[in-house]
């Protein structure tokens, strides 16, 4: 809530520029000023895409390519940027030949989404020949910024937050706990959230050794596993740390059908749209469903790369210092912050 | 004893934080005093003076009347969980239901709705910091189960004042950026399609027009094209908006007009600039400057009217119902030119 300054600051600033009126070459400077602004270069910026295919989700997320490409139209809107859009469809060879079009194209900076490390070394290669700067998104390319999710900080934010909400309000009762998802997918780097949750949940709980459940990132397998994983643990509280929203969910979903719904707290990796409404799109986490067992989720923000990306790019363009690897702010959100991190906007 | 005292101070404690869980932010932090004083709860209707309101009757040259505002009827599209119904009595009608020998009949209607329904007005009580509004009044402290006891609609002067129009669809088409959406049957701005202080100054210059203060301004953007097919095309209204940013909101301010419309439901673009913003030129407008915020404004045929004669002006002639204690209201407007 910046935009309305305090009364005393805009008195500062009446003052300010009633003294500028009052120096005329001052004023001529501040003048001059607003022409320089007034004509700010626009820059062409490309984006590869990792893939748009309908329905496919990104990072071990819920998150699509869509909603990745949608970000960045929408961060631009502010800023002196024209957009050039490629998908690189997940083939190397799609990639090179985007890349190849943007350097016809005369783009004045590249960014590439992409995991290969031979196509993006060579990709880089060949931009370099040609005077266009890359930044890298969520996979390494040699030269460029990277900016990428950091999936041991975020694994053990959901992690600590399973640890704490034992602690608080499980004292001295049996405790498990549970990881649950797709925990071997390694190009989405989710042992990474995994290894975070296991050292998030020995910093608050020590005693407490997780387990893993891999789905192959099939929600529709949840059921079965945590159902065995539940009848081994009669007794005992359950913390369980779901590595995608949608884990989340259909754990939740099992555990109800259980009757276990009691002695379970799950916190979940992504904040997507599976997890997450608004004013009518009532979801899991919502200012009015605060008793959830799904105690929250640990946001990705993959729906606002363009926000975070664009600006670095501009920077890089501009010749100022961007730092080689930048990482996403990872956040649990629950029903206290979720209206103020993804306020609502639905009005259907 | 002693038992007894320390629960009556704890009675009183806990009385005295209930009390303030209604009112505890210093709105002095969050939101500026009105330019009118501490006292005023009318906002920027004060502008509309008799020499404001003379200066624009000289806009009606022809006597003609073009209707700004949309049918208020079921099915139109509303913003969020609101509703419209209406219910006709007519048991006079029934035979034996007339009165006396001049056999009197007559009907009247329940309307259930909302206040921000159809083309309206949002009033200085509708948008707030946390409990902070217009004037930084502490709201918490004014209001009760039925309505507001400050800052209600019967506070608002005239709204008999020159209207503008800003025809946003002519000026990204001369500025060949505009972006239509394939439901709108008109050339329209796409949803969430930004505009800026260039654009807004870019449409008054189209028409040779300089705001002046106490005018009201009515931007089109063609969106509203989406609300005349209603109810096919309610989602796709919805969903997004083009609109105003916050420098653009910031200029109309600097420009001291009283109110501004648009033929959205948002007024404002929508998704918003900033991802964790929410509604924010509502705040600009409303909360921290007291300006009026008119939605779902008929913009279409003005904006013929206006193409038609090369003249974006006309006088903005508005009735808000002197509604004690209500935020906002329905509105009916017409252009006079």
């Amino acid at each position: 809530m910046t935009q309305n300054p305090a009364p005393a600051l805009r008195e500062g600033r009446r003052r300010f520029c009633l003294t500028l009126l009052g120096v005329p070459l001052a004023g001529a400077a501040l003048l001059s000023a607003r022409a320089a602004v007034g004509q700010e270069r626009r820059y062409t910026i490309a984006f590869a895409n990792l893939t748009e295919e309908p329905g496919v989700t990104l990072e071990g997320t819920g998150f699509t390519g869509a909603e990745i490409r949608s970000s960045f139209v929408l961060a631009a809107r502010r800023l002196p940027l024209d957009l050039v859009f490629y998908d690189n469809q997940r083939d190397a060879k799609k990639a090179q030949a985007n890349a190849e079009d943007a350097v016809a194209r005369k783009v004045n900076l590249y960014v590439q989404y992409f995991p290969d490390p031979d196509a993006n070394a060579a990709i880089a290669a060949r931009l370099k020949t040609a005077g266009i700067p890359m930044l890298a998104v969520n996979y390494p390319v040699p030269g460029a910024p990277l900016y990428t999710a950091d999936n041991l900080a975020a694994g053990r934010i959901a992690g600590e937050a399973l640890g704490q909400f034992a602690a608080r309000s499980w004292r001295g009762q049996p405790t498990v706990a549970v990881i649950v998802g797709a925990v071997e997918a390694k190009a989405d780097r989710v042992p990474a959230r995994v290894q975070g949750v296991v050292e998030g949940l020995r910093a608050k709980l020590p005693g407490v050794k997780p387990a893993t459940l891999d789905t192959q990132g099939n929600p529709a397998r949840v059921g079965a596993l945590l159902g065995k994983y539940l009848a081994a643990h009669p007794g005992a509280k359950v913390l369980v740390a779901a590595t995608d929203d949608a884990t989340a969910l259909a754990a939740k979903s099992a555990l109800e059908g259980a009757g276990r719904a009691s002695d379970v707290a799950i916190a979940s990796h992504g904040v997507d749209r599976n997890i997450h409404g608004g004013i009518n799109d009532k979801k899991e986490i919502d200012p009015n469903n605060r008793g959830s067992i799904v105690i929250g989720s640990v946001a990705f923000y993959l729906d606002r790369y363009g926000y975070d990306v664009l600006p670095l790019a501009l920077r890089m363009l501009r010749g100022e210092p961007v730092p080689p690897r930048t990482v996403t702010r990872h956040l649990l959100i629950t029903a206290s912050n979720v209206f103020v991190e993804y306020p609502p906007y639905d009005m259907n | 004893m002693r038992i007894r005292s320390v629960l009556g101070v704890s009675a009183v404690m806990l009385l005295t934080s209930a009390s303030l869980a209604f009112a505890q932010t210093d709105c002095k932090t969050l939101v500026p005093p009105s330019p009118w004083g501490p006292n005023d709860q009318t906002g920027a209707t004060n502008r509309i003076t008799p020499a404001v309101t003379k200066a624009a009757a000289a806009e009606i040259q022809e006597g003609k009347v073009v209707v700004m505002s949309y049918p208020l009827v079921d099915g139109i599209p509303l913003f969020g969980s609101r509703f419209t119904k209406t219910i006709l009595t007519a048991t006079s009608l029934a035979p034996g239901g007339a009165y006396g020998e001049n056999q009197l009949t007559y009907m009247e209607d329940t309307w259930l709705s909302q206040s921000h329904v159809g083309t309206h007005l949002d009033g200085m009580g509708h948008i707030g910091r946390k409990d902070c509004y217009f004037n930084q009044t502490a709201m918490g402290k004014f209001i009760n189960q039925n309505n507001m006891t400050k800052l209600g609609l019967e506070h608002l002067k005239s709204f008999a004042t020159r209207g503008v129009l800003l025809d946003m669809v002519k000026v990204f088409q001369a500025a060949g950026k505009l972006k239509t959406n394939a439901a709108c049957r008109k050339p329209c701005l796409d949803g969430g399609t930004l505009i800026t202080p260039a654009d807004l100054q870019a449409a008054l210059r189209m028409y040779n027009v300089t705001l002046r203060e106490g005018d009201i301004v009515v931007i089109h953007t063609g969106w509203g094209d989406l609300f005349e097919q209603f109810p096919k095309q309610n989602a796709v209204f919805n969903s997004a908006a083009p609109g105003i940013g916050k420098e653009a909101a910031k200029w109309l301010v600097s420009q001291k007009v009283v109110a501004v419309g648009a033929d959205t439901w948002v007024v404002e673009v929508i998704p918003g600039e900033d991802p964790k913003e929410a509604f924010i030129v509502h705040n600009i407008l409303l909360t921290d400057n007291g300006i009026h915020i008119i939605e779902n404004v008929r913009t279409d045929l003005i904006a013929a009217e206006a193409a038609a004669t090369n003249r974006a002006t006309f006088f903005f002639s508005m009735t808000v119902p002197k509604a004690v204690g209500m935020t906002g209201n329905f509105v009916a407007i017409e252009g006079i030119r």
